[in-house]
């Protein structure tokens, strides 16, 4: 097994309640990992402990054979983990092209002195994450907003420049929260297609969602979580015909689920 | 273009002791370059940085003290003066922005503003070392190679290159690629953090630099006055950097550069009516406020970004 991100028996609780109740979970290097389960599952928590956001209890997570448990945010990214958040978070008075720009910098070799005279480390490297960037905003379909402030943009498109800020430093595992809640449906499709694609190029990426749908097309692997611990793993196909998923996530079961996806074809 | 204009400014600027011989005048240059300075410093915590410090008086207070100190009390020239109450302030930001800027941002106010607080009571208690309310009279105007600085007109070169160069170096911080940093930490901090900056070097820093250049410009200041006594430390100076930083558009360099010039003239200019002067000049401002709430530079983008929004439909 080549697990790029292992975490292991994760633990959290808030008050005494617990979010996270010895969680653990893996994704493989180069596969779309979806992570579901009802609010209040431990979803959120679990990516906000894994990527530093969360101080964790117990447990130990491990990115690509280092050990990263507890580390502050910015270490984790640095070591090659970028995540997007639930509620988009991008630079909106920054332009597109700045906002892709500052999700690299910390990953080239330019220093402050750099930075500050404008030497020609510094240069090439903006060259370099130039280059990048452009790819990624021909990928996102916004080349037509690159040197325009983001705040301007729909809430889908500005989804979409997270998802593209997050690939910029070619990181080696992208987390993305929810990534078309609240995104219409035609654009869901885009982005749908844009992650396949760049899975295809070799991303990794560990998703959590709602949208049932979405992660059946995409994921290789669904972790279904519940009340902080882990319900069922496996396919989305397994998934489906998951009685306890069923039970605790959709409310129905196995038959009715049938009766639904029967309807739905 | 923006530097090309600067650069035409800044030698208009130093054409001023030959245009007019009254020293009113060009101790109000000299204001309007100094304070100018303080606003540009504050502009990179808070405008930039998005840390509203209150601590810039006290850094102001020190820098002052430590430049009359450096010459009267230690026997050390001008120029060496302002270096140290640079270097202090530097060490004194980084020792009160270590623990302080590890809070929130509100806690941040309330402590820079206590630091204030503190130095005025310094200034005026610690009589042994700043002489107390009596203050250090007769300031001597500082040499050079020879030369003697020692007329307001002679003296306003001095403010003159020690403006050029403060906002040059903070133009060439707040335009490269830290410069965006720091705005960036001042719209997402959590995204900073997620793409791999570490926020707290960036904050630490700039509120040393920004404290520094502070220092140094109520070094120069202080031997402007000739006098250095506990009222150097009023809020007056405060109050008149921020409204420079929010008037001009926080987070805008040019705009704060423009504002400072403008409303260090323009309270001289409302001179015409000695009664009203300051009432003519708190209306300007708060229309100014209803008119502009983001400033003049602010008020410039959202009319740049409406044209941008009209293009793209």
């Amino acid at each position: 097994m080549s697990a790029i991100l292992q975490v292991t028996e994760l633990r959290k609780s808030y008050a005494g309640v617990h979010a996270l109740d010895g969680v653990s979970l893996a994704v493989e290097a180069g596969s779309i990992t979806g992570l579901i389960g009802p609010n209040g599952s431990g979803k959120s928590t679990a990516i906000d402990c894994i990527s530093g956001f969360q101080k964790l209890d117990g447990g130990k997570v491990v990115l690509a054979g280092n050990d990263i448990t507890g580390q502050p945010a910015h270490h984790i990214a640095r070591a090659g983990l970028m995540r997007t958040f639930q509620t988009v978070r991008i630079y909106e008075r920054l332009s597109l092209r700045d906002n892709l720009a500052i999700a690299a910098q910390q990953f080239d070799p330019a220093t402050w002195l750099d930075e500050f005279l404008r030497t020609r480390r510094y240069r090439q490297a903006v060259d370099k994450a130039e280059v990048r960037a452009r790819e990624l905003v021909e990928l996102i379909g916004l080349k037509r907003y690159w040197e325009i402030e983001t705040g301007i943009l729909s809430y889908g498109q500005k989804k979409l420049v997270a998802l593209a800020a997050a690939l910029m430093p070619h990181p080696k595992i992208v987390v993305l929260d929810e990534p078309v809640a609240g995104v219409n449906p035609t654009r869901i499709r885009e982005i749908e297609v844009a992650l396949a694609e760049l899975n295809r190029a070799g991303e990794t990426f560990l998703i959590v969602e709602h949208n049932v749908e979405f992660i059946t097309n995409l994921c290789h692997r669904v972790i279904v979580l519940d009340q902080g611990k882990k319900l069922a793993e496996g396919t989305a196909a397994e998934i489906h015909t998951d009685a306890r998923v069923l039970e605790a996530y959709l409310g129905m079961t196995p038959e009715m689920a049938e009766a639904e996806m029967r309807g739905a074809a | 273009m923006k530097l090309a204009i600067a650069l035409v400014a800044a030698l208009a600027f130093a054409a001023l002791p030959l245009m007019t011989s009254s020293n009113y005048i060009i101790g109000v240059g000299i204001s309007a370059l100094i304070f100018t300075v303080a606003a540009a410093a504050l502009n990179l915590i808070y405008g930039f940085t998005g840390l509203l410090s209150f601590a810039q008086l006290g850094f102001w207070g020190i820098g002052g003290y430590v430049t009359a100190l450096t010459v009267v009390t230690f026997g050390g020239n001008f120029w060496w003066g302002v270096l140290w109450a640079a270097l202090i302030n530097a060490v004194v930001a980084l020792a009160i922005g270590y623990p302080t800027l590890r809070t929130n941002r509100h806690a941040f106010v309330i402590m820079t503003l206590t630091f204030a607080l503190l130095v005025t009571l310094i200034a005026r208690d610690w009589v042994d070392l700043t002489r107390g309310p009596l203050g250090i009279p007769n300031l001597p105007k500082p040499s050079a190679f020879g030369y003697h600085f020692g007329t307001t007109g002679q003296y306003y070169w001095v403010a003159w290159a020690f403006s050029v160069a403060m906002l040059g170096f903070l133009y060439a911080l707040c335009s490269s690629r830290i410069g965006r940093t720091l705005v960036a930490i001042k719209q997402n901090e959590p995204l900073v953090r997620a793409q791999g900056i570490a926020p707290m070097p960036y904050k630490l820093s700039a509120f040393a630099i920004s404290a520094a250049v502070t220092g140094a410009a109520g070094g120069v200041f202080t031997f402007h006055l000739g006098i250095i006594d506990p009222l150097f430390l009023d809020f007056y100076y405060m109050q008149t950097f921020l409204i420079i930083v929010i008037i001009g558009g926080a987070g805008s360099f040019w705009g704060v550069i423009a504002a400072g010039i403008a409303l260090s003239a323009l309270p001289e200019v409302l001179r015409f009516s000695a009664d009203f002067r300051m009432i003519i000049y708190g209306v300007i401002l708060v229309v100014a406020m209803f008119v502009m709430p983001t400033g003049v530079a602010g008020w410039l983008r959202e009319r740049q970004l409406a044209r941008m929004r009209e293009q793209l439909r």
